[in-house]
């Protein structure tokens, strides 16, 4: 009575342990990655994967999220046919990356990666402030104001978010308005037509949603998967996403979990 | 699963359990998430809700400031000086409002700290011009009550003169300003309008003042009151020598000297008819000021002296006091020479502004009480209506150990302790014979399974010592366990009753056993049938 007590205690800690021992392995703390479910991921981002640029259906919305990756002319070639088949691109980069692709798809619109900090804020963090909506997109809709997190000015194209007049570019990163540092108001997303350009990716990572109640809600959008830093490096993560999205995989894997225990209850009723 | 197994996969669980929770053990995170960030952004959630000012009211405030200067001018020339005292108090608890925000949200080396400061010169010299306009309109009515009186026709002249070159003086400083403080405003989409009209307005009345002069005194000689400043400008701490003379007057003669309307020297003439005075450059604002004199109804003409702004150095040493408070000493310097009376701030944190001020050797110290943690302190110094520049210390931190802990959780806790150690003891002392039995009874230990009498002996044992031994021998014998206290054992073996009651009584009520008594224990115990 007393061995079998132990062994089902044994079974459930070692039950917990795999649970654990799985969320672990399948988890990852990478910006952004959708894997990632700490406050700097995006997998409580409403989205879709997308791993190709070819075929993208037409009036569907595009985010490239924060790319990393080039895009080549044929990848270009692509988005351009998408946003002439009246496709909609959300780009969101605040590190400049995205500034070549922009300049393949012919927008003047730029991003300028900075220190953008405000005086107009209720967080002791001066890079983490409210910006206002001064344009009309879908992606603003019905919203006033928004949280950033550390944008980039966005110059060029017709501003859809603006920050305060009291607003500088730190560029000794002290927090404070020094010498040769000016307040000035910016913008921190623009659009050209069905190009839209935020220069603030932090916008849909799981901490900031909840901030921003109605920005991205409702608002069905396909992620770039190749090049948008959603991924990960994780090994485990990628073989298991790579045996889900493989149906030979799965069944591989499904047969050898199964044959060993066909086998053995198949000696236990000789 | 053997039993084995099972315990050394569980202690090894736990053992990994622990050594996963050492490791991140002192993580302030395992407790409390605080300031979360990475090079991309921050967890909104950890960061501190803290605003360093009402920044919003930045800009409208600017342009109330502006509408106002136009009001004011305007109110001003229609002569309408009731409203002209309302709008320049409305004007004035605008501008402490402005310029408490800019020191709040530390802007005071920017733009919006230039605007501030440009602002209070407005607001001088449109306080000023109130004062000069109600002034020469009385003069005009004067004018016309004198004339026939030659006199003080002249006397009242001379004033009129006085005044229109102040006023002059004053729309030049005033017109001077507009540019800069026009270019500020329009970075912030600021609607300068009203104040450009507050130009136009006070170029009226300066021009008033003109035509009037040209009516009644174009002709006028120069007043007899000469003036001379020397020099022409200065920094904080430099003198200027006011001087002068008048012909007719008598030796010993006071001459009343006004800088900017205030009365500042009174020296006498000397028997030459000369006076002279110096004036120090203390906390006045830069820019230019106006100066003349004035003795027997006679006026001097204006002249003016220029305040130059100064550059400040700021120090800031701390010295811990106690625990939590902290001494910030410095000194305010411009050039080499000490700024006295002079308001200091010290930010604390970015945040908590507490005010100070020099003394006469332009020192200041401050105790200030922190709670526990590192805190960071800076000095800063603002201008503050001194013709000197923003200057802030080096940025210091100190760290505040906090309150000693109170000792009063200490001494109940002593008390506690002592309390329970007196306890035991006295526990210990009643229950010696059983906690360290002499080794006859160990001896006995193997008797009491047997159920054999055992060989007592109670030696030279202490009487309830001697109690307590043939109790437990009896209580052997009889094999009742050693848990039965004697009233379960006087229950249990009836017939042993009065061994047991009488124990107890020796046990816990304190008697003491005679000799005659304890030999009839002893032979109960061993079971004599002779004992009872």
């Amino acid at each position: 009575m007393s061995m079998q007590r132990e062994a089902w205690a044994v079974l459930i800690l070692l039950l917990i342990a795999a649970g654990a021992v799985y969320a672990h392995a399948t988890t990852t703390t990478e910006e952004y990655s959708r894997h990632n479910t700490g406050w700097n991921g995006t997998s409580t981002l409403a989205a879709e994967e997308i791993h190709t640029l070819a075929g993208l259906p037409a009036g569907a919305t595009l985010l490239i999220l924060a790319p990393d990756k080039p895009f080549t002319q044929e990848e270009v070639g692509y988005l351009l046919a998408f946003l002439d088949g009246g496709g909609k691109i959300i780009l969101a980069d605040k590190d400049g990356a995205a500034n070549t692709l922009l300049a393949d798809l012919g927008s003047r619109i730029r991003i300028q990666p900075g220190n953008l900090s405000s005086l107009d804020r209720d967080h002791a963090d001066p890079r983490l402030f409210r910006v206002r909506v001064t344009g009309n997109a879908t992606l603003v809709a019905g919203i006033e104001t928004l949280l950033v997190n550390h944008p980039a000015e966005v110059t060029g194209g017709e501003p859809l978010l603006e920050t305060s007049p009291l607003t500088w570019d730190d560029t000794d990163g002290d927090g404070r308005v020094s010498a040769g540092e000016t307040f000035g108001r910016r913008a921190v997303c623009a659009k050209e037509s069905n190009l839209t350009v935020l220069g603030d990716p932090s916008l849909f990572i799981n901490a900031m949603l909840p901030e921003n109640p109605g920005f991205i809600e409702n608002h069905p959008v396909l992620i770039d998967a190749v090049h948008s830093r959603t991924g990960t490096t994780n090994p485990v993560i990628n073989t298991l996403t790579w045996i889900r999205e493989t149906p030979p995989a799965g069944a591989a894997i499904a047969a050898l979990a199964i044959l060993p225990v066909a086998y053995l209850f198949g000696r236990k009723r000789e | 699963m053997r039993p084995r197994a099972s315990q050394t996969i569980l202690v090894a669980a736990a053992l990994a359990a622990l050594i996963i929770l050492a490791a991140h053990a002192t993580t302030p995170v395992l407790y409390t998430a605080e300031n979360i960030s990475t090079a991309a952004h921050a967890d909104p959630a950890t960061i501190q809700k803290r605003s360093p000012g009402d920044a919003a009211a930045v800009v409208p405030l600017m342009d109330e400031l502006l509408g106002e200067t136009g009001t004011l001018a305007l109110t001003i020339k229609l002569k309408d000086y009731e409203s002209a005292e309302r709008d320049l108090a409305r004007y004035t608890e605008l501008s402490g409002r402005f310029d408490r925000l800019v020191v709040k949200l530390d802007v005071s080396g920017t733009d919006i700290g230039e605007f501030q400061r440009k602002n209070q010169e407005n607001l001088d010299s449109l306080t000023t011009l109130l004062d000069d306009s109600r002034r020469f309109d009385d003069l005009q009515r004067l004018e016309v009550e004198v004339r026939g009186d030659d006199d003080r026709h002249m006397a009242v002249v001379y004033e009129g003169e006085a005044l229109r070159q102040k006023m002059r003086e004053g729309f030049s400083a005033y017109a001077k300003r507009e540019p800069t403080v026009t270019g500020i405003a329009q970075n912030y989409d600021v609607d300068t309008a009203p104040y450009q009209e507050s130009v136009e307005h006070f170029a009226e009345v300066a021009d008033a003042a003109d035509d009037w002069r040209e009516k009644t005194g174009g002709g006028t000689p120069p007043s007899p009151l000469s003036i001379t400043l020397t020099p022409v400008e200065g920094y904080y701490g430099d003198t200027i020598r006011i001087a002068g003379t008048y012909a007719g007057g008598l030796p010993g003669t006071p001459v009343e000297v006004y800088v900017d309307s205030r009365l500042t020297e009174t020296p006498t003439l000397d028997d030459e008819g000369r006076y002279a005075c110096s004036y120090r450059i203390g906390r006045v604002l830069a820019g230019p000021h106006l100066v003349y004199t004035t003795t027997n109804g006679l006026y001097s003409e204006v002249r003016t002296f220029e305040a130059l702004s100064g550059n400040t150095t700021l120090t800031l040493a701390l010295a811990e006091v106690n625990q939590t408070t902290v001494a910030c000493t410095g000194e305010l310097r411009t050039g080499n020479r000490p700024v006295t009376g002079a308001p200091v701030l010290l930010r604390v944190d970015a945040a908590t502004l507490i005010g100070t001020g020099t003394d006469n050797n332009g020192t200041y110290r401050e105790e200030i009480t922190l709670p526990a943690g590192e805190h960071t302190i800076r000095a800063e110094f603002h201008g503050a209506g001194f013709p000197l520049n923003y200057s802030e210390s080096e940025a210091r931190t100190f760290h505040a150990r906090g309150e000693a802990p109170s000792p009063l959780p200490i001494i109940a806790a002593l008390g506690a302790l002592l309390g329970a150690g007196w306890y035991l003891r006295r526990r210990h002392q009643r229950e010696v014979p059983e906690r360290a039995p002499p080794e006859t009874v160990r001896e006995e230990e193997p008797l009491v399974e047997e159920r054999e009498i055992p060989p007592v002996e109670v030696g030279d044992l202490p009487p309830r010592d001697a109690a307590t031994l043939l109790f437990r021998t009896l209580r052997a014998r009889l094999g009742i366990p050693e848990t039965k206290t004697p009233r379960d054992c006087a229950r249990l073996a009836p017939d042993h009753a009065r061994f047991f009651e009488r124990y107890e009584m020796i046990r816990y009520a304190g008697v003491l056993p005679t000799e005659e008594e304890l030999q009839w224990m002893k032979k109960e115990a061993r079971g004599d049938e002779h004992a009872a």
